[in-house]
């Protein structure tokens, strides 16, 4: 299976300023890849990178064919000054599809209306998007996202600021959309902990630290591998079906 | 009665300026929901100064090289030129690591402004006109500034018709459109060409100061009123219009400064939209 977007031996940063080098990753089409790392250390860059919007300062990059993106940005980076309502804001998914200058027809908003319901938000159509709770928000990205039926979601700190409950039903959401159809995901996200029972594989990001690893799940979970990550010792448990991952001494990763 | 017949009999004079004032407003009307949401208000005050700008090193050039830059259509251009040429550059403007593109949009617009001021300090014969060119006084307005100005508002109507959906998306969610496979850059220069393309056009009419009010102050009104985007489009373009129309005829009646009743007029359906608002919730 060809993936879909390779990075090889890429340099990321911004003007000449070089943030993280040799970074080598594959995106397979049933990839479910979360990047972890600290707050300013990478993530974003190398996700635009992945995506094309950011040229690496060396190395290649190399999408073997066409790909359809849908794209959940950080949901504090959405206006809600817009006075857009709930469908306005879902139905532009389908507005890179659909090509320039071509109005969206009655099966874009068909196809914009199932993805706001498989989102869990099909009654909240007509309801303005800056009136929605930040939960309900940042469903509607993803519905948004679905709309294009992408090949790749990708996501940014898609939970960010989400209470518990909130963040768990959005993972939740994104596991059920990535094992119902042949989405490929990635996101991106600070906590360790709302990514490590859902992704297939992870990726430890740090500029500072100048550290770049990527490997399967349960290898990169193991402590030697997260101490490095967060230069501390850190534990991982199973309790009830799902992983915990702790700092010795407390707090969260 | 004798009054109105009076000025209803004075038609030829007032039709022309009326007619562009509408028009202004109108086009300035729509374009203000983008440069308000976009929260860009002070890229369209310095491209108002660069607009001014051109037309006086047009008149500077005119009267020290002796260059003939007198036609309206010359001055125009060049007007567009500095206004679509700033429009460009401004909207490519980003936030820097040491300074804010805000500092890019403030610099232009008080360098302009001097320039304006020194350049015009430097013209011998046209001087009295330079209170009209920047305040607003569309007492005598040409038929075939009218022409113009009505061809860049069909323009600006069509592409904002036909790529609305990809002009609304890149300026809501840049981000996100551009991940999506959009190309950002292109959509906004488009929305900043039309908006650098109307401002020359409306302010050769109307004056520079109604031109920033009619981008900003209608469509305050109109957002303020309207929890619709398509809904704020058209409230604010005939606010717009509205506040052109009524400012113009008020200023005829009262015999008062036109482009400072226009501002006036825009304001005062702020209000009304704001009391609206307040009514309804």
């Amino acid at each position: 299976m060809a993936p879909l977007i390779r990075l090889d031996n890429v340099t990321i940063g911004y003007g000449r300023v070089a943030l993280l080098s040799g970074v080598s990753l594959s995106v397979e089409p049933d990839d479910f890849l979360a990047i972890v790392g600290p707050n300013g250390g990478g993530k974003t860059t190398l996700l635009r990178a992945l995506l094309g919007t950011l040229q690496p300062l060396s190395g290649r990059r190399e999408q073997p064919g066409p790909l359809t993106v849908g794209y959940v940005p950080q949901r504090d980076h959405v206006d809600v000054l817009w006075p857009l309502t709930t469908g306005d804001v879902v139905a532009m998914g389908r507005i890179p599809a659909r090509g320039a200058g071509r109005r969206l027809l009655p099966e874009d908003e068909r196809c914009a209306r199932a993805a706001l319901d498989r989102a869990g938000l099909g009654e909240l159509w007509e309801r303005p998007f800056r009136d929605l709770s930040g939960g309900q928000r940042q469903r509607t990205l993803i519905a948004r996202a679905l709309a294009a039926e992408p090949q790749l979601l990708a996501l940014d700190e898609p939970t960010n600021g989400m209470d518990p409950a909130a963040e768990l039903s959005a993972m939740d959401l994104l596991r059920e959309l990535h094992g119902s159809g042949q989405i490929a995901v990635v996101m991106i996200s600070h906590r360790l902990e709302a990514v490590a029972n859902y992704a297939k594989r992870l990726a430890f990001v740090d500029k500072e630290q100048a550290l770049w690893r990527v490997g399967p799940l349960p290898e990169m979970l193991r402590p030697e591998e997260l101490s490095r990550l967060y230069g501390r010792e850190v534990l991982v448990r199973e309790e009830g079906g799902r992983r915990f991952v702790y700092p010795v001494g407390g707090g969260s990763p | 009665m004798s009054a109105f017949t009076d000025f209803w009999d004075a038609q030829l004079i007032w039709r022309d300026p009326l007619l562009a004032s509408v028009i202004s407003g109108g086009l300035l009307g729509f374009l203000g929901v983008y440069v308000v949401l976009r929260r860009i208000v002070f890229v369209s005050a310095a491209l108002t100064q660069l607009s001014t700008l051109g037309i006086i090193v047009a008149l500077l050039v005119e009267e020290r090289l002796g260059v003939e830059v007198e036609h309206a259509g010359v001055q125009l251009l060049v007007a567009l030129a500095f206004s679509a040429g700033g429009a460009l550059l401004l909207g490519t403007l980003g936030t820097g690591r040491r300074l804010p593109a805000e500092a890019g949009v403030g610099m232009t617009y008080v360098l302009a402004g001097a320039l304006v001021i020194l350049g015009a300090n430097k013209l011998i014969h046209v001087a009295h006109d330079l209170n009209s060119l920047i305040f607003g006084n569309a007492v005598a307005v040409p038929v075939q500034d009218v022409v113009i100005l009505a061809v860049a508002a069909v323009v600006v109507g069509l592409v904002h018709t036909v790529f609305r959906k990809e002009v609304v998306f890149v300026s809501f969610d840049r981000e996100t459109a551009e991940a999506m496979g959009m190309n950002a850059s292109l959509w906004s220069g488009v929305l900043y060409f039309t908006i650098g393309l109307a401002i020359p056009v409306a302010a050769r009419v109307v004056g520079a100061l109604p031109v920033f009010a009619f981008l900003t102050v209608p469509a305050a009104a109109a957002l303020t009123a309207s929890s619709r985007l398509k809904t704020a489009f058209a409230i604010s373009t005939v606010l717009g219009a509205i506040a052109a129309g009524a400012g113009y005829l008020a200023s005829w009646t009262l015999q008062v400064p036109t482009g400072a009743t226009m501002v006036t007029a825009a304001g005062l359906l702020f209000v009304g939209a704001v009391l609206v608002r307040v009514v309804r919730e």
